[in-house]
């Protein structure tokens, strides 16, 4: 079994090389050591395989029709075998993404990885960033029920108040004067092609920066202490990176069992006494947008898109005007402060907008 | 270079031994609380919440062993000679029954008393701005009472840290031997702890573990969706043959030809009747 192992591993690596492919991937130093902070890049992609997986399975079965979309998702949860189960993981796998996203972000920033050499890194992954969230939204569409038709809708009109491309981007995703079959098709194609081919891309490019920058290590210690607990990749961070994706597995799966997917009724222009809300991810912008100030049509452009947009860019400009090279958290009070500001803020706004779902309307 | 462990801080100390044990139990208890949900018992209340408890103790035993004698060689140079994780299992969970009795009380109290603080400040923000939306004034009112209770909360997890570290010293000064290894060679020893000499084998069982496990839940998990939508009628399909019971087959011919012969015997019967009535009118 060894000697056969041995053979074939000695006729590939004759070939391609294996040994350095190998030492490349698996021997690059990490600062400081291995460290559970780490593992939020890679579990991200450990999701992203897992939605690109279960994906495809529920293509297998999902008619992108306005007439078939509602029944061929129906037919998934009540009559394909595990079909139930699989679109209940993709649906918290989707969560779990975005949940991630913020972890990711928020240790990036908190450890001040952002910083020079790795602006890139940091620029790119915004773009991802970006990505993670269009998946959602295009998602939502799809099992074409009431709650993704007026989601859709809502989210539609949000991005026609964009000054300039609004009205174009508006017209591009609807295809049509109200949400329809183009909508879908349009819909359909950006979530399993687009959006796919563009974060499997991106996510290459965000680790060759990565990679070429090197990992930023810890923000605390000599270089000589750092130097000392340097370790490879490979197998303590590998480690800890397979048990926090096996943990992320297993709690996407609970909950795809505590709570799995239920449509509500098939989509029609009108909604009834269906109140319209989107996904919880964006429910803080929706609270945001109940509040007097962002009333009328001036008000909600400044809620929707405006303080959306600016803080957006406010990150892109992050690593170019914050250019003190200290990276210890505990020694940038704005920084920590802001962090605080920005997680409390989306925290109260989402919980206001649970309350007023389950309590108040 | 290494701290002696009188000088550690005791809940440095107990913190780092439960919070990796912890997380090192955790994995395992999840596949049994993901397996019991498969089968469709809830691990949280009643029997499925026994089972899980149950379940965790030789987990729990297991995992504070481990992460304890590591804790002990990285950090301290030491070598236990001691059943580690069972002593340190029930002066933990003897500790932890000890401070959730006090904090039932005490979170109940401060409770109280942060919803009426809570309520004052949002009296005052009300006066600065009447418009408050009502949604994120509860959000804020939750927020603001939930912070003196968190303290409270962390300050008896520093309390039975306390305590649990206090544990945990006198079991080292009880049983434990300085390590005359140098450090990286007791980074070999607590590697070696977690992966035995014979990694092929290792790697064998735990994947063969993770097979069955995965068998398991795909048998008992539900093949179609546990909630149904209110409207979704299956479509009919015409149904397939039963099989064949050799037995019912029997029985069902048994009573067919019981009733059989019951109406041949009545039929006779209303013959012989009929025979003995006057012979009918246009016959
Ligand atoms: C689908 C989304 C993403 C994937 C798959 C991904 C993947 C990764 C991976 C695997 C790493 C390597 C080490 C680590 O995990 O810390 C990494 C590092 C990094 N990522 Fe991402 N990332 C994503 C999104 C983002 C976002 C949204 C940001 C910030 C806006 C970001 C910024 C960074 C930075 C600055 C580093 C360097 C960290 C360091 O040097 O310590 N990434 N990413």
């Amino acid at each position: 079994m060894n000697a056969l192992f041995q053979q074939v591993y000695d006729f590939v690596e004759e070939r391609i090389g294996l040994k350095t492919l190998e030492a490349k991937l698996m021997k690059e130093p990490i600062k400081g050591g291995s460290r559970w902070a780490y593992v939020f890049g890679s579990v991200l992609l450990f999701i992203f395989i897992m939605q690109a997986i279960t994906g495809m399975l529920l293509m297998f079965y999902y008619i992108p029709s306005a007439d078939h979309a509602y029944a061929s998702t129906q037919f998934i949860i009540h009559e394909v075998d595990y079909g139930w189960y699989i679109l209940s993981y993709h649906f918290w796998g989707s969560s779990a993404m975005v949940v991630m996203v913020f972890a990711h972000m928020s240790q990036v920033f908190l450890w001040g990885a952002y910083k020079k050499p790795r602006e890139m890194v940091w620029l790119v992954g915004l773009a991802l960033f970006g990505l993670v969230m269009a998946f959602g939204f295009t998602g939502y569409l799809l099992p074409w029920d009431q709650r993704a038709y007026w989601a859709t809708t809502v989210g539609v009109e949000i991005m026609d108040k964009t000054p300039v491309i609004g009205d174009f981007l508006a017209r591009f995703l609807k295809g049509g004067p109200t949400p329809g079959q183009m909508t879908l098709s349009r819909f359909f194609v950006i979530h399993v092609m687009i959006l796919p081919g563009a974060l499997m891309g991106l996510a290459g490019l965000h680790l060759f920066l990565f990679r070429s920058a090197g990992p930023a290590g810890p923000f605390r210690g000599t270089p000589d202490e750092l130097k000392a607990k340097t370790d490879f990749f490979f197998p303590r961070q590998v480690w800890k990176d397979i048990m926090a994706m096996g943990v992320v597995f297993l709690i996407i799966s609970t909950l795809a069992l505590i709570e799995p997917v239920q449509l509500l009724e098939q989509a029609t222009p009108d909604p009834g006494d269906y109140h319209p809300e989107p996904e919880w991810y964006f429910l803080f912008l929706f609270q945001l947008l109940r509040w007097k100030v962002f009333s009328g049509e001036f008000g909600q452009f400044l809620g929707a898109i405006a303080i959306p947009g600016l803080f957006m860019l406010l990150l892109v400009a992050l690593p170019f005007i914050d250019r003190n090279p200290e990276r210890n958290i505990f020694k940038r009070p704005i920084a920590l402060l802001c962090w605080a500001v920005v997680m409390i803020g989306i925290t109260v706004l989402t919980v206001s907008a649970i309350l007023n779902r389950e309590f108040l309307d | 270079m290494t701290p002696s462990p009188e000088k550690t801080p005791s809940v440095k100390l107990a913190w780092a031994v439960s919070w990796s044990a912890f997380w090192t139990g955790f994995p395992l208890k999840l596949i049994v609380a993901l397996l019991l949900l498969a089968a469709g018992i809830n691990p949280w209340e009643g029997g499925g919440l026994i089972a899980l408890l149950l379940v965790s103790i030789p987990i729990d035993i297991w995992a504070l062993g481990l992460t304890a004698r590591t804790v002990f060689l990285e950090r301290l140079g030491l070598d236990i000679d001691a059943p580690v994780g069972f002593t340190l299992w029930w002066q933990g969970a003897v500790l932890g029954g000890l401070v959730l009795g006090i904090s039932y009380y005490a979170v109940s109290g401060a409770v109280d008393v942060g919803k009426k603080v809570a309520a004052g400040i949002i009296g005052l923000i009300k006066k600065v701005f009447p418009h408050f939306p009502i949604a994120e004034q509860i959000t804020v009112e939750l927020l603001l009472w939930t912070i003196p209770v968190t303290i409270l909360a962390l300050v008896l997890l520093l309390i039975w840290l306390k305590l649990f570290g206090w544990c945990i010293k006198r079991l080292i000064a009880s049983s434990g031997t300085t390590s005359s290894a140098s450090y990286f060679e007791r980074v070999r020893q607590w590697d070696s702890a977690r992966v035995p000499d014979d990694v092929g084998l290792m790697i064998t069982s735990f994947g063969a573990a993770m097979v069955l496990v995965t068998i398991a839940f795909w048998m008992v998990l539900p093949v179609t969706t546990p909630h149904p939508h209110q409207d979704y009628q299956m479509p009919e399909v015409s149904k397939p043959a039963k099989p064949m019971k050799p037995e019912d087959a029997l029985k069902k011919t048994e009573n067919s030809l019981a009733k059989a012969e019951a109406i041949l015997a009545s039929l006779e019967d209303a013959k012989s009747k009929e025979s003995k009535k006057p012979e009918r009118k246009g016959k």
